[in-house]
């Protein structure tokens, strides 16, 4: 480091980690208010809705966000998310949990290969996932004969979908289950405090000792599951599979929650419960947008705007940019 | 004798960094190793803790003869390194970074038994106001260094190594880290220091040994030397460069002054610095690794948003918030680290030295591939690159050229007021450094001003018209180099209580 | 570093032979496949080729600029050259010239906003341009209804640009011709250069004075206006424009850059690299079709090479 003689970082401003909850606060707040200013009314219904939208996007925005903690992207978790719900509706014929079986052991081989790629070579993980994408979303489409697959086991995605105490379901007690599980796993094991360094600095931890490349293995075999396995479940519940590409719309969605959840573009910071915060945030939006009727086009922009705010907000110059240049200033100028 | 280093060689190619040195360090001692740049500090120091594999010699370690392969391993036996560049993450805890990569740490972490145990090792380091739960980053970097020796504690580390731990701290944590210090030898543990801070030798240490040109001098116990005696162990023959000058300096004082800087402030690293510097005047900035002269510079490229001050070129205010505001004010900064911030290592060596060029090498945006080539050429005979390697990337050339490509860059640029070089010859052989130094003199000579940064005595002296000594962000002396003598320069560069003197004058 | 004193570095050349014999492979594959496909060899199949290359080269050659210039690359091509189709055909109402040049104006300026947010604030161009392609279907949506985009009935000027001329379709010749003159500017101008010195070492070319903020958002600009060229051509060859024409847009055109050797982090690759390997992608993909490969193959032998192709190039330049 020839820049050794400033070592102090800017820092954010503190209650920084406060604002994803602001935020689930604020959407919170909105919501209660449609029936207040609007002639819609807000049911039960539709809070079991947005822990529905919770349970199908929630993991994949937990596995991103770990990715992202850890200084890394994962782009294929949209195909993988396509895949993982291909290979149990292919598998899962007879029994179900033999197929969340099958596509969680694909997305484990997925994940080993890329993150072996990424360790392995020290390769930038955006042009490796990139090409993950594509190879993950061309086997879907071969598995399925490059059209939708049903699923003969309605039963399966019924009993998935059956409210429990009126707003959850099976399928969202899963996904809010892993979120506790990563929640304590990154706040009370080793390896949460390890994922945190080689995001943070990741000659620091090398130096420290940390085994940097075994964790980053690893954390691209946790994206890849937390991709495929929301996949599979969505698609018991649909009772159908499908290799069409639906786009960016699940990195999107997961990309923004994780993101206002506070987790870091800069790697190192952020954690389970801020990105449950995120995706819950997006899911009441998402629902209130329901509730009044408006097009799916909303949604998308808005989306898409937040993740562009957001990543701008996380930008490393931004704060510089706007500083009133103090450098070497002509100071009796401005008098 | 708790370490016994017998014979140790090392050799860098054709460089030899370490001769036959021999070094002993008693249990529970505080032992400075203390010696000018390339002293074979630094390669002693790497070699005990197994970044270097030593070509030949002996280390033993209570009593053990070691052979070390990598730091892990020399962690594994109780030797520890705390050097400039530190080891933390910054986002993570101080309970987190003191068990950061250690080996039995289990893995359900979050322990009574762990945190207690950090607690106990932070408050023995007299971190006691200091929160577990802290994030690394809010806390100033003398307890980061704390924190860092803290982790090697915990890994019961029995020999600290500390390179040149004080460069960047203020004077409190200075104090810290010296209490610190003796209490850990009080418990029997054993610290080299590595330094070039003679009062902070003085202060904190029970002996010292003393290197040149890779062998050891001397080493005596503190009580019996004195500062006068230590300068002149490290200096050895270096007393007779002032009367071997060879190189004429010009004589500052014609008040032609093109540059003027005032009040130059960087947060923690530079203090209020003023400095008039003169047309075909070459100033040299003689300071310690940390010592702020690096900064001061990057500061006048336009690189430290942070800094504050006035600058004056030829009698107008300029604003130097960019590097490209910088450049237009006339200021060029050289980096120091040719690798990562100087040289674009992968383009071939014209494109690296008509970068700062392309605006007059071009009409309307389109270049002008003939006087590109003409103009790459005429650089590249002025400073002595084959005419070959135009066309190789500039990451295949060796070092010395590699900076020689670096500084062509910057050389006969019309409306140049200022060529701010940080540290122009660093990591060149001497017959490179001369030849950077003539090309610096020629520059000199067109009618610009020059300001350079060094660590190096010799290269301070050889090159400087105007020595500028900077201790601690501040500057100690400004000594016309007739004047200026290596042993008083060096006093300077490495003394605290110089930095009060001059205050007081 | 020490070490490397007075040391002129020889790079290793393992790299070189696995990239060599790669290219063997893919050589021995192609002219196998070329023999071997029924009807791959004649005249009408060499035109489809081409024209299906040029849509995506002209998307790729000016994605190139991003590569060369560090940023990776951007993931709004595809919704970039959907939406300039749309509105080109919508705007055809006001003659084909007005049409066109405004929504070449439209294409420049949504890449140019990208590229200040990446260059000025260091926001990271990946999950930018993400965004930003969210935003531009929820727009195109939203201003079109939901629904397609033909152009005006009385207006016909617009089928020229999908005609053949002299035997190919006008496609062909605008692709070549941006090409060359790309590969003119990003060779012999300063800004090409300096998007070269910048993709080799930001950090380098900021203490060198370079003007970042004004090079990234050229290098994007260029971009999205290189995909509102070919979104231009695709609206008038298909006179029907959706968000469904976004397809694949943008990963053909990422996975041509790379095949072509262009190095991911920027600095090292060239517009011709990009022309060959869009153009290497649209002779595989035309071979698998006519073979009678699916969809699916066609995605991941795409996949595949890309996968391989960043090993490759990555291992050759830190070789170097």
């Amino acid at each position: 480091m020839s820049t050794g003689e400033s070592p102090l970082r800017l820092r954010r401003p503190r209650g920084a980690e406060l604002a994803p909850f602001a935020i689930l606060a604020i959407m919170i707040v909105a919501l209660a208010l449609v029936p207040v200013v609007t002639q819609y009314t807000v049911r039960t219904a539709n809070v079991y809705d947005i822990f529905q939208n919770f349970a199908s996007y929630g993991l994949v925005a937990l596995a991103l966000g770990i990715t992202i903690i850890a200084g890394e992207f994962d782009l294929s978790v949209s195909s993988m998310y396509l895949f993982g719900g291909m290979v149990a509706v292919l598998t899962g014929g007879s029994s179900p949990a033999l197929g969340i079986a099958a596509a969680l052991g694909a997305a484990i081989l997925v994940g080993l290969v890329q993150g072996g790629l990424i360790a392995g070579f020290r390769l930038n993980s955006m042009p490796v996932t990139l090409g993950g994408y594509l190879v993950v979303l061309g086997i879907t489409y071969i598995l399925g004969h490059n059209k939708s697959v049903l699923y003969d086991n309605f039963d399966v995605g019924l009993r998935l979908d059956e409210p429990v105490l009126q707003i959850f379901s099976i399928r969202s007690l899963v996904s809010l289950g892993i979120f506790v599980v990563a929640a304590l796993v990154l706040r009370y094991l080793r390896v949460g405090r390890d994922l945190r360094a080689i995001g943070g600095d990741r000659r620091a931890a090398r130096v420290a000792g940390v085994r940097v490349d075994r964790l980053l293995i690893g954390v691209f075999v946790v994206s890849a599951l937390g991709a495929a396995l929301p996949g599979a479940l969505l698609s018991y519940s649909l009772a159908t599979a499908s290799p069409t590409n639906i786009g960016f719309d699940v990195l999107t969605f997961s990309a923004t929650a994780a993101l206002i959840g506070g987790v870091s573009l800069s790697g190192g910071k952020g954690g389970a419960v801020g990105i449950a915060a995120g995706v819950l945030s997006l899911s009441v939006l998402q629902e209130i947008l329901a509730i009044l009727r408006s097009p799916d086009y909303v949604s998308s922009l808005i989306t898409g705007g937040l993740l562009v705010v957001v990543t701008i907000v996380w930008a490393p110059n931004l704060s510089e940019w706007f500083r009133t240049a103090r450098v070497v200033r002509p100071a009796e100028e401005r008098t | 004798m708790v370490l016994e280093v017998e014979g140790l060689s090392k050799s860098f190619g054709p460089v030899r960094a370490v001769r036959s040195l021999s070094l002993d360090v008693r249990a529970g001692e505080v032992h400075a190793v203390c010696g000018h740049n390339g002293a074979g500090k630094s390669t002693l120091v790497k070699t005990l803790v197994g970044l270097v594999r030593p070509d030949e010699g002996v280390i033993r370690f209570e009593g053990e003869e070691l052979s070390l392969r990598n730091p892990q391993d020399a962690q594994s036996h109780g030797i520890a390194l705390v050097n400039q560049e530190l080891s933390l993450v910054p986002e993570l805890s101080v309970e987190d970074n003191v068990y950061l990569g250690g080996v039995d740490v289990p893995l359900l972490y979050r322990r009574r038994r762990l945190s207690e145990g950090a607690r106990e090792v932070l408050d023995q380091l007299g971190l006691r106001h200091v929160q577990l739960g802290t994030p690394v980053e809010t806390l100033s970097i003398g307890e980061r260094q704390l924190v860092e020796i803290a982790r090697l504690l915990v890994r019961d580390a029995r020999l600290l190594i500390l390179d040149e731990p004080t460069a960047t701290l203020s004077k409190p944590e200075i104090e810290r880290v010296f209490r610190a210090t003796r209490d850990l030898v009080a418990q029997g543990r054993s610290v080299i220091f590595v330094s070039h801070r003679l009062d902070e030798v003085f202060e904190l240490c029970d002996r010292v040994t003393v290197l040149r040109d890779g062998q050891r001098v001397a080493t005596h116990e503190i009580q019996e030397i004195d500062r006068r005696s230590l300068i002149e162990h490290m200096l050895g023959e270096m007393e007779g460069v002032k009367t071997m000058q060879e190189h004429e300096h010009a004589v500052p004082g014609a008040d032609d002054t093109i540059v003027r800087i005032e009040g130059l402030t960087v947060p923690g690293s530079v203090d209020g610095v003023s400095l008039a510097l003169e047309r075909g005047i070459i100033t040299g900035l003689a300071g310690q690794v940390g010592s702020g002269t690096s900064t001061i510079l990057r500061a006048l490229g336009g690189l430290v948003p942070s800094a504050t001050g006035t600058v004056e070129v030829q009698g107008k205010r300029v604003l130097l918030n960019t590097p490209r505001r910088a450049a237009a004010a006339g200021v060029l900064y050289v980096p120091n680290d040719r690798q990562r911030e100087g040289l674009f290592l992968g383009q071939a060596v014209e494109r690296n030295l008509t970068v700062s060029r392309l605006r007059r090498l071009s009409r309307l945006g389109v270049l002008l591939r003939r006087r590109i080539r003409r103009t790459a050429r005429e650089l590249a005979t002025m400073t002595g690159v084959s005419l070959e390697r135009l066309g190789s990337p500039a990451g295949s050339l060796s070092g010395g050229n590699q900076q020689k490509v670096l500084l062509g860059r910057a050389l006969q640029l019309e409306g140049t007021a200022l060529l701010a070089l940080d540290e122009p010859t660093r990591g060149v052989d001497v017959g490179g450094r001369a030849e950077i130094h003539n090309l610096v003199r020629e520059a000199a000579r067109t009618g610009t001003a020059v300001i350079f940064s060094s660590t190096e005595l010799d290269e301070v002296l050889d090159l400087a018209d105007v020595v500028v000594t900077i201790f601690h962000g501040r500057i100690v002396s400004v000594v016309p180099r007739a004047d200026a003598s290596a042993s008083a320069i060096l006093a300077d560069m490495t003394t605290t209580q110089a930095a009060s003197r001059s205050a007081a004058s | 570093m020490m070490a490397r004193v007075g040391i002129e570095r020889r790079p290793l050349r393992f790299a070189d032979a696995a990239l060599a014999a790669w290219i063997a492979i893919l050589a021995t594959v192609t002219v196998y496949g070329a023999a071997t496909t029924e009807g791959f060899l004649t005249v009408s199949n060499m035109k489809a080729i081409l024209t299906a290359a040029s849509f995506v080269g002209i998307i790729a050659v000016g994605l190139t600029v991003i590569v060369l210039s560090g940023n990776l690359f951007s993931l709004a091509l595809g919704q970039t050259a959907a939406i300039s189709a749309m509105v080109f055909l919508y705007s055809l109402r006001w003659g084909l010239v007005a049409a066109i040049l405004f929504t070449l104006v439209l294409g420049l300026a949504i890449g140019a906003v990208q590229g200040f947010a990446v260059g000025a604030w260091g926001a990271n161009p990946i999950i930018v341009t993400i965004g930003a392609a969210g935003l531009m279907e929820g727009m195109a949506v939203w201003l079109s209804h939901g629904q397609s985009i033909v152009p005006p009935v009385d207006e016909t000027s617009w089928e020229h640009l999908a005609n053949p001329v002299l035997g190919l379709p006008a496609p062909v010749y605008v692709f070549i011709a941006v090409t060359v003159v790309l590969a003119v500017v990003m060779a012999r101008t300063r800004f090409g250069r300096q998007i070269y010195l910048l993709g080799e070492n930001r950090t380098a070319a900021r203490a060198a004075a370079l003007p970042i903020t004004l090079l990234t958002v050229g290098a994007f600009g260029i971009a999205s206006l290189y995909t509102a060229g070919s979104g231009i051509l695709i609206g008038a060859t298909s006179a029907n424009a959706s968000l469904l024409l976004v397809g694949s847009y943008t990963y053909d055109a990422i996975a041509a850059a790379l095949v072509g050797g262009n190095a991911v982090t920027g600095g090292r690759g060239s517009i011709a690299r990009t022309a060959a390997g869009a153009i290497f992608i649209a002779t595989i993909s035309d071979m698998l079709l006519l073979r009678g490969y699916s969809t699916g193959a066609q995605i991941l032998v795409r996949g595949i090479i890309v996968v391989v192709v960043v090993v490759l190039t990555n291992l050759k330049e830190r070789t170097r």
